[in-house]
């Protein structure tokens, strides 16, 4: 990816669990496209969120079988590409556990959860979406509960169900020996559609 | 000496330690056997393969770290497919015009196996693509990635061609 305005942002975060850890959270506008990323590091854990537009969900999802109204939800639901990775030592046999239910959207005043594909599938009729459109989305979600080795890393959407363009605070937690973590990424913002694109 | 050894080691390019490379699978589970047909519609039994060790890749065309591993896991076939060494890529989802078209792009030597309704990655613990799981020669997993690797990295050939070794230890 080309970034020539990286908008770094190095924010030392208090991270709120037992043992104090530091994280940082970088920011990155992607010059090609426009497209903005957050970039969280912790000790044992790197999360990346990179903004999605709709447009770019429509044309996913309209190579497969979904019904429009289908589409449109996922596509104004405010989706990231999102990558998690382990980087404690190969050696250090940590293992990072996330469970993305446990993450927390803080919005207006309101603390709601991310929307999780397991809910979202089964709220489809048969004619939202056929077997094969509905593998799209459960492998391309990001799962919703993972475990991760040293050096594992993992891809995939998340969706806030938000609308477009709306700025939001996150609160991400994962798990190392036992122990639970919590962190913020501040200030992250839904792409934009394409009416309010400039 | 050794310090300087270790330290050419080190800057090598394509360098990687091996647990940055796979996971080891404590307690190592039979894998899961399969009969999947290829993009050219032969089948291929995972059974079948027994005593060789086989590289098992989960994958979709869609998803971006799946297309970049595609040109290592090819040089890796390259090196190791005439030492008992089987590489399946396993497609989940896709039909043979899809994976068609992908591969004017990303041209891939190794059997391309087709998993049209996901049956067969439902049986295995895959939580996201790509994900790879090295099977031993007496059938158990090995070793598991989640993520892509640089499949031709010394350290992984290193891993592979042990499991070899271990297993003509074990059968002597």
């Amino acid at each position: 990816m080309t970034i020539s305005a990286r908008l770094t942002v190095m924010l030392l975060l208090s991270v709120f669990s037992p043992a104090t850890i530091s994280a940082t959270v970088d920011q990155s506008i992607n010059d090609e496209n426009g497209l903005r990323g957050w970039h969280f590091r912790a000790d044992n854990i790197e999360i990346e969120l990179i903004q999605r537009l709709p447009d770019q969900t429509r044309a996913m999802l309209m190579k497969h079988r979904f019904s429009p109204a289908v589409i449109e939800q996922l596509a104004q639901s405010c989706m990231f590409q999102t990558i998690i990775r382990n980087i404690s030592d190969a050696d250090s046999g940590q293992v990072v556990t996330i469970d993305q239910s446990q993450w927390r959207i803080h919005h207006n005043g309101r603390e709601q959860g991310i929307m999780l594909k397991e809910p979202l599938l089964e709220s489809w009729g048969v004619d939202d979406a056929d077997d094969a459109a509905r593998l799209v989305v459960r492998w391309g979600m990001f799962p919703t509960r993972q475990e991760y080795l040293a050096s594992d890393y993992n891809w995939g959407l998340t969706a806030f169900g938000l609308p477009p363009g709306t700025r939001f605070d996150l609160d991400v937690s994962w798990g190392v020996g036992g122990v639970q973590h919590t962190g913020r990424i501040p200030a992250i913002v839904c792409a934009p559609d394409v009416d309010t694109l400039k | 000496m050794k310090r300087l050894i270790l330290l050419l080691l080190l800057v090598q390019p394509g360098y990687m330690p091996a647990a940055e490379i796979l996971s080891p699978i404590p307690g190592r589970v039979m894998a899961p056997d399969f009969n999947l047909p290829d993009t050219e519609g032969k089948l291929h039994q995972l059974s079948d393969y027994r005593g060789k060790t086989v590289i098992i890749n989960f994958w979709t065309t869609w998803c971006p770290p799946c297309r970049e591993e595609i040109p290592s896991m090819n040089r890796a076939w390259q090196s190791l497919q005439n030492e008992d060494v089987i590489i399946l890529a396993i497609n989940m989802g896709e039909d043979e015009d899809t994976i068609f078209v992908f591969s004017a792009d990303y041209p891939a030597d190794f059997p391309l196996l087709l998993d049209r309704d996901g049956e067969v990655i439902a049986e295995w613990p895959v939580k996201g693509l790509p994900t790879t799981y090295v099977v031993a020669p007496d059938g158990s997993i090995a070793y598991r990635a989640i993520g892509g690797r640089e499949w031709d990295a010394p350290a992984f050939m290193e891993i592979i061609r042990g499991l070899r070794v271990n297993q003509a230890a074990s059968d002597n």
